[in-house]
């Protein structure tokens, strides 16, 4: 419809402060239905990673890597001694799912905010410079975004043997920026024509202080929306790796506890033990998802509009 | 009998803000054969009209009273089948080039056979062609381009490619929302000279949305002048031009550079459009008006007429 | 025809990035910390055997030699002698790369094609509870953990309901009986690919599912379904001739994006099934240190991850004109 009226407030214009937008965007936020729950389910798992220090404390035998009940020798069921049962070693489950909260909020985290900076900071590049500093650095997003990183991260355990957590975390960052970065790019570039931009330039602002007092502003709600996806596909990786016994062996994680009670055949035997990571390793991703999705709504309309018009 | 006739027309549109009152009490007749204009500025509620005559409002858009009767029928009244059958088949559109009007993934030449066979599914997909063919020859584009894609088009010819299809099926009454606007005046100029001898030739019906006064006062016998949701001024074209009445006609045609007027008398009109949500009591243009008297903002204006078939909205004029 | 010309231009973009790929791949094997000729050869090689295959490729000699060497052996199918089954690597990789496809093919068209079709129907009942069970539905699917639903699924319906067999792709009793032709062992295999097939599907078809819905209610909004529409056209028509083939466009680059997700996703699942596809042969010959058939599993798969996304831009381009022409 072209009926102007409904329009106007898009045409407001753009905000260069921090913290109107932020509030602006938690109201609509709270409106999510799928933002709440996805924000619920990730505070609860955050609630778990910071509980996982507390059953060691209690007694030594809930240490999740170390810790053995001597009474056991075998994989048993929950009991009141063991919610969750215990593994073959008669390791505690539930000790080791809080522990692989804690995991997969290290690596997701952290691996996340590495490959956002960098998607960001190559991206603001690409689109500010322009010219062949920008064909070389997207052609070699081009070149990284077709690898599967997961089995990159094999080949390369392949040639440096076992990786420990820190070094794959290092490695999926180093893989996963070109999808952020080609977005990031699009955005800069389009910022770039804008008035209050080329104003800043005639005012004599340096490029530094352009990029990081008006591009920047403006595209990190964007790659803030990308983290959310970014955590989630570091956990999977890590996980998957784990899974298949390339992981940390010092770790415990979520995908490492599936590898042992796959590789030690208890997955007909032991649903206490086969359900618990696996489910926890699918509702992180889907509250990461959700958050994401209800993040996407909050940056939707002035996004969309400035697409169109790029 | 005329071949529309729309009574006392209102619709209003949900918003996030309220409710929005787009159009309100409007009334209009056109005779077969013959042109009205519909002039205003951008969210005057003219596309609305439109859209209404179509029965092509949004989801959030609801027409609230009134009567929309063609060819004696209201359309209000009647099944959505049947209305699909009188859309494009008796009333068609003539919509912006510069608008996404013609599918991209489809050849043009499928898209207006689609409109015959939907109408006429006798005429069958090689009949249609044929028609389609005929078409592009009363429009004026070569038929080696028919089986072309909308984006290998010209402004002007995706243009011509829409007045093609809205002469498909042979309509009573066809509307054009801007059909010019975003084509360079000398493409413009052929474009609405051709769409006059068509509208005379195949004897249509024709109501013309601008918001540029000028185009109308070209195309259209009756002019009717638009102002937040409301008809100002309506009457032949003449009338309406040579002796306006209303202050906003008088304000609109002196903000645009017509053939006859003076460049230097060129002004904007001061002020801004009301809000349609929470419309001002009174005259809604009183804000604005510079012969604007002390009751203006309190009573609603009633219509006065002017002369036969001339008439305005407006006390003190 | 511009077709032709941005076809070519992928290629070309394609073979570059196939080259690095090799190029990165001869650094890593050779520069790496430790004895490159250990990696090469098979230690268990008697002497003979080993010096011949360290002459064949090359290890003896300067590292710019040994590239050339790699390159021209990579053209003409050398890549060593697996550690493990003492045979040539590329006998074992083509052996495996049929089945690779087979699955892997299956699983995306599928998922694709009901993801398009779903995400449609989704879109016409926006707001209502097809609408919310379908994206609810997808939601959970699409992040479910892919090895663990792999397992899920063989305790269930492979060890609980007994339903499926638990792994590999044919049956011996089946494909050693002489009796058996050709339909019986196509049923054989199909028997055993449901399960991978089923968890690769239902991993995909959710992310597909949504993308059209998004897709279609964006294109819903545009100015030619108001033509459609005011054309008189009924909506089932509108939504399947006139929005849909415009909305399948978004789902068609997201494929092409998510192959290489895809592909992990393809490794995963033939390890847990131990489907006999080239994925599972790079995680055994990774686990093995058996590295010629990593590497060349490596490579492989980056071929196939770069020839899908050629084909897709090639769907591309004939489902979308404005780049056809």
């Amino acid at each position: 419809m072209k009926v102007d009226t409904f329009q106007s407030e898009a045409d407001i214009p753009r905000r260069f402060g921090w913290i109107g937008p932020f509030l602006e965007g938690w109201s609509i936020f709270k409106q999510s239905l799928l933002g709440k729950i996805g924000l619920t389910l990730l505070i609860i798992f955050a609630v778990m990673a910071l509980c996982s220090f507390i059953p060691p404390l209690i007694n030594p035998m809930y240490n999740p890597m170390t810790g053995v009940d001597p009474e056991i020798t075998h994989s048993t069921g929950p009991s009141w001694r063991h919610w969750l049962g215990t593994d073959f070693m008669g390791r505690d489950i539930f000790s080791q799912l809080l522990a692989g909260a804690r995991v997969a909020f290290m690596v997701g985290v952290s691996a996340a905010v590495m490959s956002i900076f960098l998607g960001t900071s190559i991206g603001m590049t690409a689109g500010y410079m322009g010219s062949f500093v920008d064909t070389l650095l997207m052609r070699l997003a081009d070149m990284i975004m077709v690898m599967p990183t997961l089995l990159v991260v094999l080949i390369l355990s392949s040639v440096f043997g076992q990786l420990n957590i820190w070094t794959i975390v290092v490695i999926i960052a180093l893989f996963r920026w070109p999808g952020v970065s080609r977005i990031i790019r699009g955005q800069t570039l389009s910022l770039k024509q804008r008035s209050f931009v080329e104003a800043a330039k005639v005012a004599g602002a340096s490029h530094l202080g352009i990029i990081i007092r008006h591009i920047m502003p403006n595209v990190l709600p964007l790659a803030f929306l990308f983290m959310t996806f970014r955590v989630t596909s570091a956990i999977i990786i890590e996980a998957a790796l784990a899974f298949l016994g390339f992981g940390d062996p010092g770790t415990v994680s979520w995908g490492m506890m599936l590898q042992w009670v796959w590789k030690t055949g208890h997955m007909f035997q032991a649903p206490y033990w086969l359900l618990p990571p696996g489910i926890c390793i699918s509702l992180i991703t889907l509250s990461f998802y959700m958050l994401g999705r209800a993040m996407d709504e909050v940056l939707d309309p002035r996004l969309r509009k400035e697409d169109q018009g790029a | 009998m005329a071949l529309l006739e729309v009574e006392n027309l209102s619709i209003g549109y949900n918003t996030k803000g309220g409710y929005l009152k787009a159009v309100e009490g409007v009334s209009f007749a056109l005779e077969e054969g013959q042109s009205l204009g519909f002039v205003g500025e951008s969210g005057c509620g003219k596309t609305t009209i439109g859209m209404a005559l179509m029965g092509l409002l949004p989801s959030n858009g609801s027409i609230t009273q009134g009567r929309i009767l063609f060819e004696g029928e209201d359309l209000l009244e009647i099944s959505e089948k049947k209305m699909r059958q009188i859309r494009w088949g008796k009333i068609a559109m003539i919509f912006q080039a510069a608008m996404n009007a013609l599918n991209p993934v489809q050849r043009v030449v499928d898209q207006i056979a689609e409109a015959i066979m939907t109408h006429s599914p006798a005429v069958g997909k090689r009949g249609a062609i044929e028609q389609v063919k005929d078409l592009f020859q009363i429009v004026g584009i070569p038929q080696e381009r028919m089986r072309d894609y909308p984006h290998q088009y010209s402004g002007g010819m995706k243009q011509r490619a829409i007045i093609a299809m809205a002469l498909a099926c042979r309509p009573k009454l066809i509307i054009a929302d801007e059909p010019t606007t975003a084509l360079d005046v000398i493409v413009q100029d052929q474009i609405l000279e051709e769409t006059k001898n068509l509208q005379r030739e195949f004897n249509i019906g024709m109501i013309f949305i601008s918001h540029d006064i000028s185009i109308v006062a070209d195309v259209s016998h009756d002019i009717g002048i638009m102002y937040a949701g409301q008809l100002v001024e309506y009457g032949a074209r003449e009338e309406v031009f040579e002796s306006p009445v209303h202050p906003y006609t008088k304000a609109l045609l002196s903000s645009y550079p017509t053939i006859t007027g003076d460049r230097s008398l060129l002004q904007p009109i001061p002020g801004e459009t009301p809000n349609l949500i929470y419309p001002p009591d009174g005259c809604r243009f009183c804000d604005r008006c510079p012969g604007a008297k002390p009751g203006c903002g309190e009573e609603s204006p009633v219509w006065v007429d002017v002369s036969p078939g001339h008439k305005t909205l407006c006390y003190h004029c | 025809m511009e077709l032709r010309k941005y076809i070519a231009r992928r290629l070309v973009q394609i073979i570059v990035i196939f080259f690095v790929i090799l190029t990165v791949l001869f650094l890593l094997f050779r520069l790496a910390p430790g004895d490159p000729v250990s990696r090469m050869v098979d230690p268990d090689m008697t002497p003979e055997d080993s010096e011949y295959l360290i002459a064949q490729l090359g290890l003896d000699q300067p590292i710019w030699v040994q590239y050339i060497i790699y390159i021209k052996n990579f053209f003409v199918g050398q890549f060593g002698y697996s550690f493990h089954y003492g045979e040539p690597v590329v006998k074992i990789i083509w052996d495996r790369l049929p089945n690779t496809i087979l699955l892997f093919t299956t699983a995306i068209i599928l998922s694709a094609l009901v993801g398009v079709f779903l995400g449609k129907i989704a879109s016409w009942h926006k707001g209502k509870k097809t609408d919310a069970g379908m994206t609810i539905g997808a939601l959970v699917t699409h992040t479910l953990f892919l090895p663990w639903l792999a397992l899920i699924m063989i305790w269930v319906f492979g060890f609980k309901l007994g339903w499926f067999p638990i792994n590999g792709m044919v049956s011996e009793e089946v494909w050693l009986d002489p009796d058996s032709g050709f339909v019986a062992k196509a049923l054989d295999v199909i028997h055993h690919m449901i399960l991978p097939l089923a968890t690769l599907f239902l991993i995909h078809f959710g992310a597909y599912l949504l993308i059209m819905r998004s897709s279609m209610l964006e294109t819903l909004k545009e100015d030619y379904i108001l033509t459609a529409r005011a054309k008189g056209l009924e909506e089932k028509v509108i939504r399947d001739h006139h929005a849909a083939p415009n909305a399948a466009l978004p789902v068609v680059t997201s494929v092409g994006l998510s192959l290489a997700f895809s592909i992990n996703g393809g490794a995963l699942t033939e390890t847990v099934f131990t489907w006999p596809g080239i994925g599972r042969e790079l995680v055994f010959s990774v686990s093995h240190n058996d590295y010629p058939l990593a590497q060349a599993s490596f490579l492989l798969i980056a071929i196939v991850v770069l020839i899908s996304n050629l084909v897709v831009d090639v769907l591309y381009a004939y489902l979308d004109p404005r780049i056809r022409y």
